[in-house]
């Protein structure tokens, strides 16, 4: 292979000119851009500065500070968090952390003879770090080192540096690219060269940082050799002045690579990408899941919904080879679709209700005007970018609309509580009025977290270890959000005036302020009047930033810098125009790709670049081209939404079973089979609910008819556990929206969710419900009883209960044995192993059982009985119908339907033989026929494949 | 309660978990039989209660006083002395003043992690957190290796905390109380009692079917923590639900009133109530919670006017209360924040702040064997790092082990089979056990 190839070039023959070795890499066409050739490369410094014997190194260069001496303090450690870099520095010197602000670390560097320009040869860094015992940090270097002489050499020339000649670094390249082993143990060395604007090069591998995202498949050192571990694949990342470059390493997990790899159809790009990295890694994808699982899998993913039972049975029957891409389409176009992803943006914006107290007259909910604002958005396929616009540029009043106006369409829209008119104001403003959105930093934080997926807070205080970020740039692009400002008291100068004229108008008293006013304004808005609105202001940036330094000009126009992009002149209050100009230009490296990989990592449980919201540097996505085709491709199609959800839905990289092969179980970055993932807390309580209500009423919940949590506006912490739907949705994690991070989120399974799950009063009451219960529907289909609602008895009193348990057990146990001995008979392994497993748990439950109730012996004797007696024994169904004729249990029939129409409402299947004959045996053996119903939609929607998205 | 980011907090843990899952190598199922068969070798401890101090309390204004500093270290509180002669802590903390015996202060404890999600990962597991590997907290590993009653929660958190399971898998994750018990009001987790109209006749019944039915990933478990979780979690609020032991332990309005008479008013003073009732009927881990330290202004008034009135009636209600029902002996207690405060006082509010500084803080261990009434390891003379050599995180979370009869070398495997020791880097700490 090509990689192996350049590992072991670049491994044997480090000392190789690298203008070779590009040529080399160029040969095969692989390598990005390789470097003119005719420039000259510095050898390393390591070289240049390494004494001769025992005399100094003959060169007369000066070291930078900039290219060599903060590396080489950056390399050594001196600038980690747990020495100089600390916040209160260590022994009295501090350093920036992570490096990068040099005229500070200069400064540090010239204080209290760290850096002694009058005895040159008694500065603190030269004598200290060669000594144990001298330095807490231990000896950094040799005494006649090449750090040493780096170090010493730049002091001797004056220890200069001047903030003025700060170089850009053009690129850092790194050989090789990607790394391919073939065994655990085998190493390469990694070599960096740095490209300066000025056309200069220099092999600058000695003063990297190095480290590994995975050490347990490539564990790096610090001179950057690699080392491989255990199969898989993971990124090394190498760090040098701003520069941060990961590079991929891989070991394949099996021996299918190369011509070994067996065929495997690639429909669309998003196939053919996903199986180029699968294809490295010797790992074969899984088959397509069926059709059954489809329907539930899309379903839930793209509309945060269950199917309807006939649903399902029709799409099986279906016939037509387009069915899964024309079930897409309808998914897509369902009121479902609008709210799965309004939920999904309202994460990412922060719609959350304690953000915005105060901000409007009270009894306001803003956050139903967020939610409908983006939902008829969605619902209408707006394109992203617009969308984005909409929040970005946000502004109250119409162009040309008066306060006064403003505040009556304002008073207009929130006599609707439900917030749907507030829908048709082209700004959401709400955005920029969250209580987390206070200062100009808060802002860009959000800001970079909302519509970059760029965690850019590290910066705010430090260069950002895994991105290029250095303070500067934070400080740089804060400055654009300096100016907006929306809270309670916010108005333009008109609006101020004319808010004092309406309240004299509305007879309000004086005395009002902060919240009683907002209270007493609330009481106006319902009555009809209309009362006066904060409103977004802008306020022009004061100029105190490094910007136009032309003279002539009296005042210099202040300068803010995008992330990674270019100045801009803040010439005007509002640059967020400007902001928004280059959020959606197609070479933004951000706004594209991190909406992109945030949709991925709904479908897939995880993003090409993962965690979700962090696209950094040194955080590689598992698929780079991958990410690029879906970045590029929405771009390309004006940014529509729908195109994506169907380019994701319609991939066999999608549409794969969950089922696994040998060679891919373990995979769960490189989506070689669907993940097991737990639904949403959302869709978790709309199935759960939906499961268990009639079918009018399932069929009004998909088109969201009924409430639904997918259409609940807000979250906030303060909130959780309100009501039974904020309560549940705080159990199974959805996002509290509060923190700039996608982990507000959570999917992780908890006790308490099955403890909800499986004994919640609100679960027991929705199945119980005698007006929209699916249980009680079945009851008056069949023309059962309806049962009373509550049972008198109370637990395990009664003797005649006691019985009854036992003998179900009995039953259960004699049900499964039988089944045991026909699988053993047809010789069916697998099935036994899950027959045995049935009858151990049974067990236990009953001993569980008979110690809670006293019955120890009782028990014991019966299953033991059951045991030795099961050969004389009258067929259990036979038993369970003497006692189904008196007491009016159901039928055989209609014991088949109910189990059917259960399995297909809540797992979206009809069950198997094994799974009827369970069913069956259950409905038809307990009491009361609605409580068998029940019973058996308690069990469906307790089970692990309800639960789990698959 | 808020998720701090912050810059280190990187968390790159979803690597590809692919790797040396051999036929001969270690199963999640192996591992599962084993910590099932409890062969555990118990100590005196037979339950732990660990309590966080999220945000990071300063060490010089609580257990570390230095009154001798310089005005801009020292500050405005003063020292007290406390029932054990030369021990002196904080004026603002009399009542644990007056139990001083029954705690062990650890101070000039180190480490080097200044942000708060890594800081309290560090805390919380007692060893430096990887990128690549989450290690699991004290509470997950004492659910794995010390078998609880079928009827009651291994592992509680009031209302929730930092304590993650991290590679041992969330089945190992704690039960969240997600409201804080107030006082003299019934306390009750939602869910745990048997809903009305359902009789235990019928939820047996019903638990039975599902087993019968849950059978589509079954076989999948060696690769999938997420469904033994799933199982666990079945089996565990089953059993709860049917039986009133989990319930009548949580409410704190039984506990008789001369008992809950010296606890506070405030949800800290009631959660640590609710902690020696969970002890006494038997939960092993719980784990609690007083936020609010991280006091980068207005340091003095925040914990003179609320934090340490909080802490100082919480904490010695617990060790009182623990020690009055003879339980102080087999439950281990650890107290800790993610770091200590800087000793320099910084001038961002006018009557100053304190920074983060994880090169010296304070812990307290108590209970379990450990012995109460000693400061262990010294910090220098304006509390900038410790004197000597320092503890480290490590060598605490050795001893809150080794109090409980869990090795600290103990060898666990990840998902992916990596080796990997519950400690680290850290050694028992022996004056802690003379």
């Amino acid at each position: 292979m090509l990689n192996a190839l350049v590992s072991r070039l670049n491994s044997k023959r480090a000392g190789l000119a690298l203008a070779k070795l590009t040529v080399v890499l160029c040969a095969f066409g692989h390598v990005q851009a390789a470097e003119d050739s005719s420039v000259k490369l510095a050898a390393p410094l390591y070289q240049r500065f390494a004494p001769e014997g025992d005399k100094a190194p003959s060169t007369d260069e000066v070291p930078s500070f900039q290219k060599h001496v903060s590396p080489l303090l950056g390399r050594l450690g001196c600038n980690g968090r747990a020495c100089h870099g600390s916040f209160q520095g260590q022994g009295g010197f501090q350093l920036s952390l992570f490096g990068y602000d040099f005229t500070a670390d200069h400064d540090a560097l010239l204080k209290d003879k760290r850096v002694n320009l009058n005895e040159k040869l008694e500065s603190l860094i030269l004598t200290k770090p060669v000594s144990d015992d001298e330095h807490e940090g231990g000896k950094r270097f040799e005494p006649m080192g090449w750090e040493y002489w780096v170090l010493r050499r730049w002091i001797e020339n004056e220890a200069p540096y001047q903030s003025k000649s700060i170089q850009r670094l053009e690129r850092l390249e790194v050989f090789p690219p990607e790394i391919q082993f073939g065994a655990k143990g085998e190493t390469t060395q990694i070599k960096a060269i740095a490209c300066w604007e000025d056309g200069s090069r220099e092999d600058v591998t000695c003063l990297c940082r190095f480290q590994s995202n995975d050490d347990a498949i490539a564990a790096i050192n610090e001179s950057g050799l690699v080392t491989a571990g255990e199969a898989g694949d993971s990124h090394v990342v190498v760090s040098y002045d701003n520069a941060v470059v990961p590079i991929l390493c891989y070991r394949p997990l099996s021996d299918k690579v190369g011509s070994n790899y067996p065929n495997v159809a690639a429909k669309s790009p998003i196939d053919q990408h996903a199986l180029q990295k699968l294809k490295k890694l010797g790992i074969v994808p899984s088959e397509l899941c069926t059709d059954e699982e489809f329907l539930r899998r899309a379903s839930l993913d793209a509309t945060g919904t269950l199917p309807t039972a006939q649903e399902v049975v029709d799409f099986v029957v279906n016939t037509s080879p387009d069915k899964r891409a024309a079930k897409i389409e309808e998914l897509l176009g369902r009121p479902g679709y609008a709210a799965q992803w309004t939920t999904f943006l309202c994460d990412m914006t922060g719609n959350n209700e304690d953000q915005l107290r105060n901000f409007l007259p009270q009894q306001v909910r803003p956050e139903n005007q967020w939610y409908q604002w983006i939902y008829q958005r969605v619902r209408d396929n707006v394109p992203y970018d617009q969308i984005v616009e909409g929040i970005v540029t946000a502004t109250s009043r119409l162009p040309d609309e008066s306060y006064r106006d403003y505040c009556s369409a304002m008073t207009d829209i929130c006599q609707d509580a439900t917030g749907e008119k507030f829908a048709e104001r082209p700004g959401l403003v709400y955005y920029w009025a969250r209580n987390n959105f206070k200062t100009a930093e808060d802002r860009a934080i959000g800001f970079a977290y909302s519509f970059l997926g760029v965690r850019i807070q590290c910066a705010q205080c430090h260069k950002h270890p895994f991105d290029q970020w250095s303070k500067s740039d934070f400080d740089n692009f804060e400055r654009l959000f300096g100016a907006v400002q929306a809270n309670q008291n916010t108005m333009s100068a008109d609006a101020k005036r004319e808010s004092a004229k309406m309240i004299e108008e509305l007879d309000v008293s004086k005395s009002l302020k902060g919240n009683q006013l907002r209270k007493e304004l609330g009481e106006l808005l319902k009555s009809g009047k209309t009362v006066p609105f904060p409103e977004l202001t802008l306020t022009a940036a004061r100029s105190k930033t490094p910007g136009n330094k032309n003279k002539k000009q009296e005042v210099a126009v202040p300068k803010a810098k995008l992330l990674g992009g270019e100045w801009i002149e803040m010439d005007e209050a509002d640059v967020r125009g400007k902001l928004m100009t280059w959020l959606r230009a197609p070479e933004n490296p951000y706004f594209a790709k991190a909406i992109v990989n945030r949709v991925w990592a709904q479908y897939f449980g995880a993003g090409i670049v993962n965690p979700a919201d962090d696209l950094n540097l040194a955080n590689a996505p598992s698929n780079a081209p991958l990410l690029e085709y879906l970045a590029d491709g929405f771009v390309q199609n004006q940014y529509d939404f729908k195109w994506l959800h169907r380019e994701i839905l319609n991939s066999d990289t999608y549409q794969r079973s969950w089922i696994a092969n040998e060679t891919n179980a373990l995979d769960r970055r490189n989506f070689s089979h669907s993940q097991l993932r737990r639904l949403p807390a959302e869709a978790t309580y709309d199935a759960v609910r939906m499961a268990l209500v009639d079918d009018a009423a399932f069929e009004k919940a998909q088109v969201l008819d009924l409430p639904r949590a997918i259409t609940k506006a807000g979250s906030s912490a303060q909130n959780a556990g309100r009501d039974d739907l904020s309560y549940a949705l705080s159990v199974f994690g959805r996002s509290a929206r509060e923190s700039n991070c996608d982990c507000d989120r959570s999917s992780e399974p908890s006790l308490l969710q099955t403890v909800f799950l499986v004994n919640d009063a609100a679960v027991q009451e929705w199945l119980s419900d005698p007006k929209t219960g699916w249980a009680s529907s079945v009851a008056e289909k069949f023309e059962w009883e309806k049962p009373a609602t509550k049972s008198a008895e109370s637990p395990g009193a009664n003797n005649e209960q006691l019985e009854r348990m036992v003998n179900s057990f009995r039953q259960r146990q004699e049900s499964i044995e039988k089944r045991l001995d026909m699988a053993r008979e047809n010789g069916k392994q697998k099935q036994v192993e899950s027959l045995k497993t049935q009858l151990n748990e049974l067990t236990r439950q009953a001993k569980s059982f008979a110690r809670k109730n006293g019955l120890q012996g009782q028990l014991k004797t019966l299953l033991g009985e059951a045991e030795e007696d099961k050969v004389g024994q009258d067929s259990p169904v036979q038993a369970v119908d003497q006692r189904a004729a008196s007491e009016k249990a159901m039928t055989e029939e209609q014991a088949l339907w109910v189990a059917e129409n259960a399995y297909l409402r809540t797992l979206s299947r009809k069950p198997n033989s094994q799974e009827l004959a369970t069913s069956v045996d259950f409905l038809k053996s307990e009491s009361s026929p609605v409580g068998a119903v029940q019973g058996l939609l308690w069990g469906l929607i307790n089970t692990k494949e309800f639960i789990l998205n698959h | 309660m808020t998720l701090h980011r912050t810059c280190d907090g990187h968390s790159r843990r979803d690597f590809l978990r692919v790797g040396s899952l051999s036929a001969t190598g270690f199963t999640l199922a192996n591992y599962l039989k084993l910590a099932n068969a409890g062969q555990v070798q118990s100590a005196k401890a037979k339950a732990a209660i660990f309590i966080d101090l999220p945000g990071g309390p300063s060490h010089i204004d609580t257990f570390d006083p230095k009154p001798d500093a310089p005005d801009e270290i020292r500050g405005t509180f003063k020292p007290i002395e406390t029932n054990v002669p030369g021990i002196r802590i904080s004026e603002h903390l009399p009542k644990l003043a007056s139990c001083a015996d029954k705690y062990a202060i650890l101070r000039g404890v180190s480490h080097t992690l200044a942000a708060h999600r890594l800081g309290a990962e560090y805390v919380n597991t007692g060893s430096r957190p990887l990128a690549s590997l989450e290690y699991p907290s004290y509470g997950a590993v004492i659910t794995k290796e010390m078998p609880v009653a079928p009827e009651l929660p291994p592992f509680v958190a009031i209302p929730r905390g930092n304590q993650r399971s991290g590679f041992l898998g969330i089945q190992y994750a704690p039960m969240n109380t997600g409201a804080t018990p107030q006082a003299g009001r019934p306390f009750s987790v939602r869910g745990i009692s048997l809903g009305s109209g359902i009789t235990v006749e019928q939820i047996e019944r019903r638990h039975g079917l599902l087993n019968d039915l849950d059978q589509t990933f079954r076989g999948l478990e060696e690769r999938e923590q997420l469904l033994v979780g799933l199982d666990r979690f079945h089996e565990k609020a089953f059993d709860m639900i049917t039986s009133p032991q989990a319930r009548e332990a949580f409410d704190i309005s039984r506990e008789v009133p001369s008992f809950s008479a010296q606890f506070g008013p405030d949800g800290f003073s009631q959660s640590c109530l609710l902690a020696i009732r969970l002890v006494e009927a038997g939960v092993r881990f719980v784990s609690l919670s007083l936020g609010g330290w991280d006091t980068h202004t207005d340091n003095f008034s925040k914990l003179k006017d609320k934090l340490l009135p909080e802490l100082d009636a919480g904490l010695s209600g617990l060790f009182n209360g623990l020690s009055q029902r003879g339980l102080l002996d087999s439950t281990s207690v650890m107290v800790t924040g993610e770091f200590g405060r800087t000793p320099k006082i910084n001038a961002r509010s006018a009557e100053g702040g304190r920074d983060h500084y994880p090169r010296c803080m304070f812990m307290l261990m108590a209970g379990g064997g450990m012995k109460g009434g000693q400061v262990i390891g010294e910090s220098d003379d304006t509390a900038a790092g410790p004197r000597h050599e320092g503890l480290k995180p490590d060598d605490a979370a050795a001893s809150f082990y080794y109090s409980l009869g869990i090795d600290p070398a103990k060898e666990y495997h990840t998902e992916t089979g990596r080796p990997i020791t519950l400690v680290r880097d850290g050694s028992v700490i022996p004056q802690l056990f003379s």
